[in-house]
């Protein structure tokens, strides 16, 4: 049986290319069975996420199952050949393989690293099982794929820190005032950056968050999505007494908070940890604020850094992947070409004895003159011949297959053997 | 078989240092929780030894230096044991281990076999006055390896070093959080240790105050201590300088503890 998977993904295909073929697809449960009906596709998984669509499938008949699905993409995605052509990674056996692999440890992610992926493709394979669309060989590869998936994310650092500046804001968070769930928030400016960074922080459960604002009536708005309180600029040093964590992104020119009013902030919270992001420019803080014990400042710049520091650290995490991704490849590429052996050698026993069926049938003439016990030494006696026989090719095929290259000699066997001929028949 | 559980003690000891130390620098938190529960077993034994030594001899656990060093490295090990329940930081660990193996390495130099005792620390107060100061230093060497982890911790992130030590090392408000608790909890069995002691003297030499070396630096050191319990309680000092005086007060007391005795004649045993 051979593996094939074919597909486009966010760097081969447009968006607009994959939304046309994701929703000509429909849901996964339709396009499992419409794939299950094409004929040399034993088992199929179909993979639909905003940056790639999939079909894993594994095939007696690679050469004609390719073409078929090619087709099936054709038609459902609307496409014409040349943009199909162009758009469409095509791979075979051990590159298919491995370009699952790539993508269940977010290799081939935008983000690489990125942690939803590996769901999605579990999900993926759950459909597929509920549909009763896989079998040996992709329950066998895909439970590798998680398998590598969790070797990659706990032996490489790969998603390890933070990529974007709302998350490293609340990793940075984290690391300041420690447990967040207790903490309470402010947000200065009722800005689109700030409310995503608040959206991070309601994420790790913060419990409490005031926004601030010139009018407070986009205070109130902006206050309202997260269930928090709203308050005018003139309400900011009480504001900035109360929170632990401060995020400002007003449009205004000059510093809206400076040092003398953190220092009296510090005073009324009793120098319980600060923690001020400023997401604005021109900036909102004055940065010697920053010098201040138990105050710590991070302007967007800061932030980037970090993100950049992080995005460098995944990229050498990369190459580890790629060697734990090589070792696990070579393993189930392994565990694969004893499979294609195993039925050989089942139907070379079987087809040998039959023969010794067929022969003793047809001598039963002078058999049956035999006495019961002569009888039986003449067939323990055809038997012991035809073992012997066999017993060098089955050994043989054997290991040939655990060293690899084994196909080539299963190919030989069934042809010496006449076993291609009964599979035709 | 004190000598037995000593041992197998020491061993368990080294080997949860270097198990905590090297998660550390292979950060697998696999390791990190195995040498949490090997820590915990060490100390179920450090415990049995001492409960051992205690019935064997019939009075107080900890008369020499020894056995002091001993006792201070058990208090440790509990000590960190309950803060790794309340707040997960196994890193602290990778501090605290070393230091109670060291300590207890220390104290093997002549633990064990019974050591000549006279008739005047056969006292309970004794043994009151040495647990609780013992106790109380133990808490103070805890709370100074979460200011000296603060203090990094604090570095790296004004710095905008956020990498590798940074992501080990646990979050500025847990470290301040254990420091404040070591601290408070430090000081006031140190105070129970002193108040012990002091009435212990007063019954064998009949004076509270000697004006013996040892009494006169852990006064002082006391004294430091008050200091900082007062900046932190009623002031409301945290993080970087409550750090910086919780090392300073944890080095005058730990000379107290040891460093007396190499300069000054003491009426102290340890």
């Amino acid at each position: 049986m051979n593996i094939i998977l074919l597909g486009m993904n966010h760097r081969s295909a447009p968006l607009e290319l994959r939304e046309r073929l994701t929703i000509a697809c429909g849901d996964h449960a339709r396009t499992v069975a419409e794939v299950k009906t094409i004929p040399p596709v034993k088992e199929s998984l179909y993979l639909a996420t905003c940056n790639r669509v999939e079909v894993l499938a594994a095939v007696d008949n690679p050469d004609s199952a390719m073409d078929r699905l090619r087709w099936f993409v054709f038609s459902h995605g609307n496409l014409s050949v040349a943009e199909m052509e162009a758009c469409l990674y095509r791979y075979r056996n051990e590159e298919a393989v491995r370009h699952l692999f790539r993508v269940a440890c977010s290799l081939d992610s935008m983000v690489i690293g990125e942690p939803q992926i590996l769901g999605q493709v579990k999900d993926a394979y759950r459909h597929s099982v509920e549909n009763k669309a896989t079998g040996v060989m992709l329950n066998r590869l895909l439970h590798h794929a998680f398998h590598v998936a969790k070797r990659v994310r706990t032996e490489t650092g790969i998603s390890a820190n933070a990529v974007s500046v709302g998350y490293t804001a609340v990793a940075l968070s984290k690391k300041i005032v420690g447990d967040l769930t207790d903490k309470s928030v402010l947000l200065v400016g009722a800005g689109e950056m700030a409310e995503l960074a608040a959206k991070h922080l309601v994420k790790q459960g913060v419990e409490r968050i005031t926004v601030v604002n010139r009018t407070v009536e986009k205070a109130r708005e902006l206050a309202a999505v997260f269930q928090g309180e709203a308050a005018g600029f003139e309400d900011l040093p009480r504001c900035l007494a109360r929170a632990d964590i401060i995020i400002t992104s007003t449009g205004s020119p000059g510093y809206i908070i400076d040092r003398d009013m953190l220092t009296s902030a510090l005073r009324r919270r009793r120098n319980r940890l600060i923690f001020l992001v400023d997401i604005a420019v021109p900036r909102d803080i004055d940065p010697r604020a920053g010098d201040l014990d138990n105050v710590f400042l991070y302007n967007i710049d800061d932030l980037q850094s970090v993100v950049d520091e992080n995005i460098k650290t995944r990229l050498e995490e990369v190459q580890k992947a790629e060697g734990i991704i090589d070792e696990e490849l070579e393993k189930f590429m392994k565990w694969r070409a004893t499979l294609e052996v195993v039925p050989t050698i089942v139907e070379l026993k079987d087809k040998a004895e039959s023969i010794v069926r067929h022969e003793l049938l047809r001598s039963e003439g002078w058999l049956s003159r035999l006495d019961e016990e002569d009888r039986k030494k003449v067939e323990a006696l055809i038997n012991a011949v035809v073992n012997k026989i066999l017993h060098k090719p089955v050994t043989g095929l054997k290991d040939v297959s655990e060293n690899g290259g084994g196909e080539a000699y299963v190919a030989a066997a069934r042809r010496l053997f006449g076993l291609e001929e009964e599979e035709d028949r | 078989m004190e000598s037995i559980l000593f041992k197998a003690a020491l061993a368990l000891y080294l080997v949860s240092a270097v198990g905590f130390v090297a998660s550390l620098l292979t950060r697998r938190v696999f390791l990190a929780r195995l040498s949490t529960w090997c820590y915990g077993f060490t100390f179920v034994l450090h415990t049995s030894f001492i409960l051992w030594r205690w019935t064997a001899s019939g009075y107080s656990p900890v008369v020499n230096l020894f056995e002091a060093l001993s006792f201070v490295a058990w208090g440790l090990t509990g000590t960190y044991l309950i803060f790794q329940l309340v707040t997960k930081t196994r890193v602290l660990g990778a501090f605290v281990s070393p230091l109670a193996l060291v300590l207890f390495i220390a104290a093997s130099a002549g633990i064990t076999g019974a050591g000549e005792t006279d008739a005047s620390v056969k006292n309970y107060w004794v043994a009151v006055h040495a647990v609780f100061s013992l106790t109380g230093n133990a808490l103070f060497a805890l709370a100074c390896c979460a200011a000296l982890m603060y203090l990094v911790q604090d570095r790296l992130i004004r710095k905008r070093k956020i990498h590798d030590l940074y992501r080990v090392l646990p979050s500025l408000g847990d470290l301040d959080r254990i420091n404040h608790i070591s601290v408070i909890w430090g000081f006031s069995l140190l105070t129970v240790g002193i108040v012990a002691g002091s009435l212990w003297a007063r019954v064998v030499w009949g004076s509270h105050l000697l004006w013996d070396a040892k009494q006169i630096a852990t006064l002082g050191s006391w004294i430091l201590c008050a200091l900082l319990v007062h900046q932190r309680v009623a002031i409301g000092w945290k993080g970087k300088r409550a750090a910086y005086l919780s090392i300073g007060a944890f080095a005058v007391l730990f000379f107290s503890f040891l460093g007396v005795h190499l300069f000054f004649p003491t009426i102290h045993r340890f």
